[in-house]
């Protein structure tokens, strides 16, 4: 077990180093002058602020500094905010964001298994339909329309109820964080529900619960401790890709229910071609996704001991 | 079927399972009975298809009721008909009077738990013991079953088992309650021959220790001769014959169980004798056959074999045949071949 | 079955055996034929295909049929919510008004007699009424709901002074709609009074002559007489806040999206079907080297490298912005086909029939192409199948927050942008682009779903 996770970190760390230098790319390749909405009435004020930022140093001296600060988690200085560090922006938007993320991702796998599991039990009854049709609903429809739709419903109910049910938009306390992380997970949940299903369903004929049956366990056993532990693996592989997405699709929510998180710092940063805060923001993104993924891989070697023994 | 004086410890009676395919009905099982003697090995005996799996997993409860359907018969272990009612006193027969293990190891065992979980399990559930005393249990009974080291590997995966080993773990499991009656569906079918030879030492040297019955399924006639005692033939969905192990061997009955001995090969065939397949196919059991399922690939089939199902000779005591050929009217030059089955 | 019955001799006479021993019980279908009549059977599955193909249809006919110019302003019908064709009545350009005066007699809080000078259109409204003594002038309010007595009486569009002042013209940006007027007393302190006279009028949707061939609604202007009606540009599905024909945008976005959504998938699965076929094929250390990339890239937080890539290849002023967001699709989409492809030729090759059939002599190109490549078809179909819903879904994404196709092109997502803002007044701005996102979302999601049954190689044959 050991060696297993010392060899996901290690790729790990690869893997982050090279969403470093593709960012550190990808942002050198834009087009255009990066100090070009800074206030350079003059020459001597464009000089400084190029020494300020670096960019008067070629361009491979600019990147061993980038990836130096990285290792020092020093992402720089904002350039439309002068004043701002981007580690402090991301400090303070982060923990907004992450809370939001995991949430999410929280209600989305519980939902998942949960409701998976249900429409195996009640295989092709109404409660199976039901879910499936919601199922097929919620993954059709963009993730903006529903946290439009959802916010519009929730200021007619709490029209309608005369008194605030739940806050409308905002962020604060617990009552803040249940719709939108509700909308965030909502296209996961569908998603691992109907991976649930198809998963409890391939295993609810393998050859083991034939044993067990033949064991004459009782189906209550059978179907927590026998099926429902290995169908729930394809869902724990999915889960790190659907951490990803989650985090990456945070965005939209926060913008439509005005959260103060690292996703719409981003957006602004990108719109406003605000450089260190975007290649800062991508780097820590990228890091953080890296790391869940590997705490998912991990997870998965826990519960199934097949993958440790490679 | 049934020498005198022994009462069976589980007695089957004209079973019938259909299924429901987007083609038709299937009728996989078409009124089969059968007895097992206390301590003694039933062999069911045919080729892939004739229902023998399906039998026993019916009995079992083991088939998916839709699409399948038992649509008639009884199967009594100690006087419960458990094809009705598999809960006696609030605990399932299924794992604690009558076990069963399967044909491939390497399926059918759990590959998230450990395997003294999995056979602890059973004790647990059927016999009330505490995780630990079960556990310390399965560890024994994995010694039985000659597995070395047997409290190391009761700590280990399936994965970390061979094909023999797991066989043997899933013996463990299947008489770790100690059944009246295991059920073994072609146990040694995927498995090397000199393990199969030591799976077989092992199933017959428990039945010594625990006085139980084994129903074995196989399609393979060596193994019947080492193992069985009593031998039931099986051919689309019927018994087509019935006895001793001796008298299906030496006496065969019924053209079929003839063109299976001819089929195999053993040491006495010289060189110059080549081996008699049987030509043709299994009917489609789509469209079961009015008569004599047999019929089309007999070589001695006569006029009322198609139309008319054969009726049940018996032969020797104890030892019965579906053939027409057995009928008083039959001719008896043909009776005649099958006294030691040579042409 | 044991029924007594009675043989003759004849029964037993033996059966000479010459019927078809092996005979083929059911008629052999190929692989593709088994999957397209499960395809068909499968009534959901064929109804998406039968949407995917009309949506199809739509995108490359639309246009041409419905031939409306997504970039056209209607002015006089801005937001306007889906309805039957209107059509304006023509009156004389416009004359001003001279106002009527009327001396107070009456005492009272309110005005009263409160009606209309001349009926009631989007030229003019106006108003005249009795005065009240003590007044110093009045105030107009205008509503475009009922002023209940406890609600506001609205906005406030006007003001006359001088108690014998008993008209008022409104000209401000009349719509066809219903109106409530009241007028409401004021004293010599300005001050409003309670009390208030309410008047309810529909105003009619008119035009001069003049204005209608400004518009182009008419070639000539003499051509048409006051009292005539002229029909206005038909909008079936509305117009969004800058008058657009809403209807001619979704065809047009539809254009934007499905190319983007159908191309996009169909280069990064070709792509990643090469990458996945070499690396399985080959094996060894090129197929360590190539994962490695492909990993790598998948590693890549998806939207936000989306995002760069668009800002990298920047979009100049008068470019739509398609081509950037085509080439990001790609480059960050085509990995996990490639993981997909080369997994399934390493299943494949360790399969029993490409030995046999190497040992029948078979060459490595014949191999690849009679029994790998269909053998992976199946999940390459299916990826596909469920990659264009997952592209359309990334173009409207990015198209919502901004980053995505340039106005005015027009995209499902970047409308559906535009219609977020006026979703409380105008929903039929959000919810036709939505509903047809979600619509075609959904119909391949479906297809895909059947596909994968259909082509599911366990499921064959099992009837």
């Amino acid at each position: 077990m050991l060696t297993y996770t010392l060899k996901r970190v290690l790729q790990g760390i690869v893997t982050v180093w090279f969403i470093a230098t593709a960012t550190f790319v990808a942002m050198h390749a834009v087009p255009g002058d990066p100090l070009a909405n800074q206030r350079a009435t003059n020459e001597q004020i464009r000089l400084n602020l190029e020494q300020r930022y670096g960019l008067d140093r070629p361009v491979s001296e600019q990147y061993l500094v980038f990836l130096g600060g990285i290792l020092r988690g020093d992402f720089g200085i904002s350039f439309t905010q002068e004043n701002r560090r981007v580690n402090d922006i991301i400090r303070e938007n982060f923990p907004v964001s992450a809370t939001l993320g995991i949430l999410a991702v929280a209600f989305a796998a519980l939902g998942g298994i949960l409701l998976g599991a249900l429409t195996a039990l009640f295989r092709d009854r109404v409660p199976d339909l039901a879910i499936m049709f919601l199922v097929i609903l919620a993954i059709s429809v963009p993730s903006f329309v529903v946290a439009a739709f959802s916010q519009l419903m929730l200021v007619d109910i709490n029209a309608y109820l005369g008194f605030s049910l739940l806050p409308v938009a905002g962020w604060g306390t617990l009552r803040h964080m249940i719709v939108p992380s509700m909308v965030l997970g909502l296209g996961t949940m569908a998603y691992l529900t109907r991976l649930m299903r198809s998963s409890m369903l391939e295993i609810t004929s393998a050859d083991f619960i034939r044993t067990a049956r033949a064991k004459g366990l009782p189906p209550a056993r059978i179907f927590l401790k026998h099926q429902l532990r290995n169908a729930v693996l394809p869902v724990v592989t999915v889960l790190g890709p659907a951490i990803a997405a989650i985090t990456t699709g945070g965005f939209v929510v926060e913008l439509v229910f005005a959260i103060p998180g690292l996703g719409r710092y981003f957006v602004e940063a990108v719109q406003q071609l605000d450089y260190t805060v975007i290649m800062g923001t991508t780097v820590f993104y990228g890091a953080f996704l890296v790391s869940m993924v590997i705490v998912v891989d991990l997870l998965y070697g826990w519960i199934d001991p097949r993958v440790r023994l490679e | 079927m049934i020498p005198a004086g022994d009462a069976p410890v589980l007695h089957v009676k004209d079973l019938c399972v259909e299924f429901d395919t987007h083609g038709g009905v299937v009728r996989a099982v078409r009124g089969v009975s059968f007895s097992v003697r206390p301590g003694k090995t039933l062999a069911i005996v045919g080729e892939s298809g004739c229902g023998k799996s399906v039998s026993v997993q019916s009995i079992m409860g083991l088939t998916p009721i839709p699409p399948g359907r038992i649509t008639r018969g009884s199967a009594w272990l100690d006087g419960i008909d458990i094809v009705r009612q598999k809960i006696v006193n609030g605990e399932d027969v299924r794992g604690n009077r009558i076990g069963m293990i399967f044909q491939d190891p390497m399926s059918a065992l759990n590959p998230t738990m450990r395997v003294g979980d999995q056979i602890a399990e059973t004790l647990q559930v059927h016999r009330g013991m505490s995780k630990r005393d079960a556990f310390a249990r399965a560890v024994e009974v994995l010694a039985l079953v000659n597995i070395p080291d047997a409290d190391a590997r009761a700590r280990q995966y399936p994965l970390a088992f061979s094909g023999g080993m797991l066989q043997r773990a899933m013996i463990a499991m299947a008489i770790a309650c100690e059944p009246d009656v295991l059920i073994a569906d072609e146990p040694t079918t995927a498995l090397d021959v000199t393990i199969q030879a030591q799976i077989l030492e092992l199933l017959k040297e428990l039945q010594r220790k625990n006085g139980m019955a084994i129903v074995l399924i196989t399609h393979d006639l060596g193994v019947v001769a080492r193992m069985a005692d009593d031998v039931v033939v099986m051919y689309a969905g019927e018994i087509v014959e019935s006895g001793t192990v001796d008298d299906v061997f030496y006496r065969a009955a019924h053209p079929y169980t003839v063109g299976l001995k001819a089929a195999m090969p053993s040491r006495d065939t010289s060189k110059a004798v080549s081996l008699l397949p049987i030509e043709g196919a299994p009917p489609d059991l789509f469209r079961a056959p009015e008569g004599c399922g047999y019929a089309e690939r007999c070589s001695h089939a006569m006029a009322l074999c198609g139309p008319h199902r054969p009726q049940r000779f018996e032969v020797d005591p104890g030892h019965h045949a579906m053939c027409w050929l057995h009928h008083g009217d039959a001719p008896q030059r043909v009776d005649a071949v099958y006294r030691g089955g040579r042409t | 079955m044991n029924v007594a019955v009675r043989f003759s001799p004849a029964d037993f006479a033996p059966v000479v055996a010459e019927q078809q021993l092996q005979s083929i019980s059911r008629p052999s279908l190929s692989y593709w034929q088994d999957s397209w009549r499960r395809l068909r059977q499968n009534r959901r599955t064929f109804a998406s295909l039968w949407a995917v193909v009309t949506l199809g249809v739509l995108t490359v006919a639309g246009p041409w049929v419905w031939r409306v110019d997504p970039a056209v302003q209607d002015i006089d019908q801005i937001s306007q919510a889906p309805a039957w064709p209107s059509s304006a009545l023509i009156v004389p350009s416009y004359t001003p008004w001279v106002a009527v005066t009327a001396m107070p007699t009456r005492q009272g809080d309110a005005v009263t007699n409160l009606r209309l000078a001349e009926s009631a259109s989007t030229q003019a409204v106006r108003l005249v009424w009795e005065p009240v003594v003590g007044a110093a002038g009045y105030v107009v309010y205008r509503s475009v709901y009922n002023p209940a007595p406890d609600r506001a009486l609205g906005l406030p569009i006007g003001e006359v002074l001088g108690a014998d002042q008993v008209s008022f013209e409104d000209r401000l940006g009349l719509e066809p709609r219903r109106y409530w007027y009241s007028v409401v007393v004021t004293d010599e302190n300005r001050a409003e009074q309670e009390a208030y006279a309410v008047l309810v009028i529909d105003a009619v949707r008119t035009v001069s002559a003049e204005d209608a061939e400004l518009r182009g609604w008419v070639e000539d202007a003499s051509a048409l007489a006051p009292g005539e009606q002229i029909g206005l540009p038909y909008h079936p599905l509305g117009t969004d806040y800058l008058g657009r024909d809403m209807l001619a945008r979704l065809l047009y976005g539809a254009r934007v999206s499905l190319f983007i959504g159908v191309v996009a998938p169909l280069l990064f699965v070709l792509v990643g079907v090469v990458w996945g076929s070499a690396a399985g094929f080959l094996g060894g250390r090129i197929d360590q080297l190539l994962m490695r990339v492909a990993d790598f890239v998948i590693a890549l937080p998806f939207l936000l490298f989306m995002i760069l890539f668009k800002i990298a290849f920047g979009i100049g002023p008068g470019e739509s912005g398609v081509f950037p967001m085509l080439v990001a699709l790609v480059l960050l989409g085509w990995p996990s086909t490639a993981r997909l492809v080369r997994g399934q030729i390493l299943q494949v090759r360790q399969e029993g029939y490409i030995a046999a059939s190497q040992l029948l002599g078979a060459r490595t190109g014949y191999l690849v192409f009679r029994h790998m490549i269909p053998q992976t078809m199946g999940v390459i179909l299916v990826t596909l199948t469920f990659a264009v819903p997952s592209a359309i879904f990334t173009e409207a994404f990015l198209s919502f927050i901004g980053m995505g196709v340039a106005p005015p092109t027009p995209s499902w997502g970047s409308m559906a942008n535009e219609g977020i803002r006026t979703m409380l007044s105008h929903p039929h701005e959000l919810l036709f682009p939505a509903l047809i996102i979600s619509v075609t979302v959904l119909a391949f999601n479906l297809l895909g779903d059947g596909l994968r049954d259909a082509l599911d190689v366990r499921m064959r044959g099992r009837e």
